[in-house]
């Protein structure tokens, strides 16, 4: 419905704001439009209603409620709501970014730096042979496989070290000269370190003792 | 005609009471008087059709306030009349009104009570009204309709 031209001076009216001849010309357009009177009784109540009571309407009402609008009132428009979305967007960026990023750049491989004597847990390198107790000088050394491209090097102690090696597979044979310098009765020891193709400790096994029988 | 004449009464009881106050006790004899009038002058063939009926009844209207208004203040020259009696009904019932009104206001969101504070009760202009709420004064304009289209709704439940 198109509104009367005559609305907008409903108030200014009403409000003794209206002088002279636009008063006149406002009081005989009510006198000839329906429309317009009609509005005007109806605001007319309102205003009447205000005037009469409005120390009472508008009267503060002091209550927690009213207390903590203000503060809550006071937080949000601290921003506009299109900064508030940009702070939220900016805050979710940064969850995402702590949660779903930087996890994927974690190396899944732990690296140690460790000195010959500390015992590190990393993947699981277990010693095959030998183990216990052999009657002779064993030919071999065998441990568990851990992947390819992984050097393993291997120790082998008697009071010190005695022999140290290096290679790609999971078992190593023992040099003849080493052989010879292992004599029956003594105690020995062996470990062996795992390395990734960087170059990078990723497993040492706990280091066995095994003794040469003597001949009986 | 008599009956086209009587449908003006609302508006011309409207136009009387704004301008001698409904504390006036005889703004209702003024009304008859004009409708009255109206009638006669109708039936003398003094409305010609040249304007409208509603613009024939406002002129006979604000004529015959002005020489109310007259008439009182030549009354008041002589004697000091004593304060007028209101109508016990009348003031009853807009009492009422406005008490019904008064509290359907209270009842409003902050944000239309405070437009209505401003702009009614303490007569700031829509642009002051703006400026202090910090909106523009289109969105004073559509708070103010809006509360009142809030309020028609509220009082007629």
């Amino acid at each position: 419905m198109k509104k009367c031209q005559f609305e907008e001076q409903i108030d200014s009216y009403l409000l003794n704001k209206l002088e002279g001849e636009e008063r006149d010309i406002f009081e005989e357009h009510y006198f000839s439009c329906p429309a317009c009177f009609k509005k005007l009784q109806e605001r007319d109540e309102v205003v009447a209603a205000i005037k009469s009571r409005g120390a009472w309407i508008f009267k503060e009402e002091p209550s927690a409620q009213k207390a903590l609008l203000p503060s809550f009132e006071k937080i949000y428009s601290f921003f506009t709501p299109r900064q508030w979305a940009t702070v939220a967007a900016a805050a979710a960026l940064l969850l995402v970014t702590v949660f779903g990023v930087l996890p994927q750049f974690k190396r899944s491989t732990p690296q140690f730096f460790l000195s010959e004597h500390e015992v590190v847990r990393g993947e699981t390198l277990s010693l095959i042979s030998p183990i216990i107790d052999v009657r002779s000088v064993p030919a071999y050394f065998e441990w568990t496989r851990l992947g390819d491209n992984v050097e393993y090097r291997i120790s082998v102690y008697n009071a010190t070290l005695l022999w140290s090696a290096t290679t790609k597979e999971n078992r190593i044979a023992l040099p003849e000269e080493i052989k010879q310098l292992m004599t029956a009765g003594e105690k020995y020891s062996w470990q062996v370190r795992a390395f990734s193709d960087k170059g990078t400790l990723i497993a040492v096994s706990s280091r066995v003792q095994f003794q040469i029988k003597p001949a009986e | 005609m008599d009956e086209v004449v009587l449908k003006y009464r609302p508006v011309v009881s409207f136009k009387v009471k704004k301008s001698i106050g409904t504390q006036t006790p005889d703004w209702e004899d003024v009304v008859n008087e004009i409708i009255t009038q109206v009638i006669e002058k109708v039936k003398k063939g003094e409305f010609r059709g040249d304007s409208s009926i509603g613009t024939f009844i406002y002129t006979i209207t604000s004529r015959r306030i002005v020489d109310y208004i007259r008439q009182k203040t030549k009354i008041l020259k002589q004697i000091p009349e004593p304060a007028p009696l209101p109508d016990p009904c009348l003031t009853a019932e807009s009492r009422e009104r406005a008490r019904v009104l008064a509290e359907a206001i209270k009842q409003l969101k902050p944000k239309f009570k405070e437009v209505l504070n401003l702009y009614y009760y303490q007569e700031l202009s829509r642009d002051e009204v703006a400026q202090r709420l910090g909106i523009s004064p289109r969105r004073v304009s559509e708070r103010l309709n809006y509360a009142q289209k809030l309020l028609r709704k509220m009082i007629r439940q």
